[in-house]
């Protein structure tokens, strides 16, 4: 059995996401006022490191990176209810690309494993 | 192997491992993140040698030709002398050669800086004292102008605008380190649509691409908006009608601040109404902050990719 992350179809599979992602984080009114002033550029990168991971690909995040990444936002009301519509997004994003439910629900499982790092609790 | 940083000494890189983690061994403090490729939190720029091709993964084109590079993934097999990415390096010194106005307040600075290499719309630091530096977007072209040729609003009590105005003359000398920026022609494909806006002294670098890209030949369509506080600060605009009156792929639209004309002349509210399709074009922007960052935004949730944005946002001086 090959990994997830081959079976999504490795990088190619990540850029083929993260715009169409990025975009529907944007037009979410329940978590866009978190990228209002972010530098478009260096956050899309994160967002690819971030599907590279959910996608089970190659990374080295820590615990401690993601709770970092994130202090500030959790300072300014992060909580479950924006992390809930990020892998709800996430989770659009890998339908409108056609990809069967049960990679889906990989994906949507290993986003929501970090879950505690990201609101350092 | 040796790594020679540019803040000085000299770092090793042992065989297999990557540049990121002989900084670190090294004991420099370099920022870094996902240690993939990924996050791009640790990105450098190679300002001399060649960083193998795998370390480019994920930049832009114009990234790429510039010699940027992911140290967490990047293992050399030959020297590399390195800089921080907003790094502009040594100054170099350059004479003025002409100082003239092209509106009521916004001058026109030529300068000679022989061996100074840059691409068309990209930015250097201009210095004029001690502690008296700015960022200047060129709009000058390395193989149609001798001079360096930057476009400089006048502020009524910048420091810088009245050193321009009342001190520096013909025949002075200033430094000039860069150049830096990623507004260039590079990385476009010929048959591209390219959109450019800016608002202001953004035409500079626009006016630089613009010439850039038609002296390569570019046959895709080009559309450049240029907008500004008054018809007045509509600068070059004889000359901008005239070379798309000669050039069928070129479109020129003006748009000053007027309450009667359609949008009351708002540049990005004009050009996002004329422009509903912008998935395949090279996007250049220019200008203030909240105007780059606006545009930017809504071109990327029509369609654009990031990647084809290239832009450049002017910040007041601190």
């Amino acid at each position: 059995m090959s990994s997830l992350y081959e079976r999504l179809g490795g990088e190619g599979a990540v850029n083929a996401a993260v715009e169409l992602f990025y975009r529907k984080v944007l037009a979410d009114g329940r978590i866009a006022h978190f990228f209002d002033n972010v530098d478009m550029e260096s956050q899309i990168a994160k967002q690819k490191a971030f599907l590279t991971m959910a996608f089970g690909g190659p990374n080295n995040y820590t615990g401690a990176d993601m709770r970092n990444a994130h202090k500030r936002l959790v300072d300014k009301g992060l909580n479950d209810s924006h992390v809930d519509a990020v892998i709800e997004n996430l989770n659009y994003t890998l339908r409108d690309l056609g990809v069967p439910d049960t990679e889906v629900k990989e994906v949507a499982a290993l986003a929501n494993s970090v879950r505690d790092d990201v609101l350092n609790r | 192997m040796t790594l020679v940083r540019h803040e000085g000494g000299a770092v090793d890189v042992a065989p297999g491992e990557t540049v990121l983690e002989a900084l670190l061994r090294a004991g420099v403090n370099a920022p870094h993140s996902c240690r993939a490729g990924n996050c791009q939190s640790c990105l450098h720029r190679a300002i001399d040698g060649a960083p193998p091709p795998q370390s480019q993964s994920g930049l832009t084109d114009a990234q790429k030709a510039m010699g940027y590079f992911l140290p967490c993934i990047c293992r050399p097999t030959t020297p590399l002398t390195i800089s921080r990415p907003d790094d502009l390096g040594a100054s170099l010194e350059a004479i003025v050669r002409a100082i003239d106005p092209l509106s009521e307040d916004i001058i026109r600075l030529r300068i000679e800086a022989d061996g100074f290499a840059y691409r068309p719309g990209q930015f250097v630091e201009l210095s004029v004292g001690e502690d008296l530096k700015r960022h200047y977007s060129l709009a000058s072209h390395p193989e149609e102008d001798s001079l360096l040729e930057m476009h400089i609003r006048l502020h009524q009590d910048g420091r810088m605008s009245r050193h321009l105005a009342e001190i520096l003359k013909t025949g002075d000398s200033v430094r000039v380190a860069g150049p830096s920026g990623s507004c260039f022609y590079e990385g476009v494909a010929k048959d591209q649509p390219m959109l450019l806006i800016g608002a202001g002294t953004g035409l500079a670098p626009l006016y630089g691409v613009l010439r850039d890209a038609l002296s390569k030949g570019h046959r895709g369509p080009i559309r450049l908006y240029h907008g500004a506080r008054s018809g007045n600060g509509l600068y070059l605009s004889e000359e901008l009608q005239a070379l798309s009156n000669s050039r069928d792929n070129l479109a020129y639209r003006p748009c000053a601040f007027d309450p009667t004309a359609p949008h009351g002349g708002d540049v990005a509210a004009t050009a996002l109404e004329a422009e509903q399709s912008v998935s395949d074009a090279a996007i250049f922007l220019c200008g203030g902050e909240n105007l780059v960052k606006r545009l930017k935004r809504e071109l990327f949730m029509r369609g654009a990719s990031l990647k084809n944005i290239r832009s450049d946002a002017f910040s007041p001086a601190r």
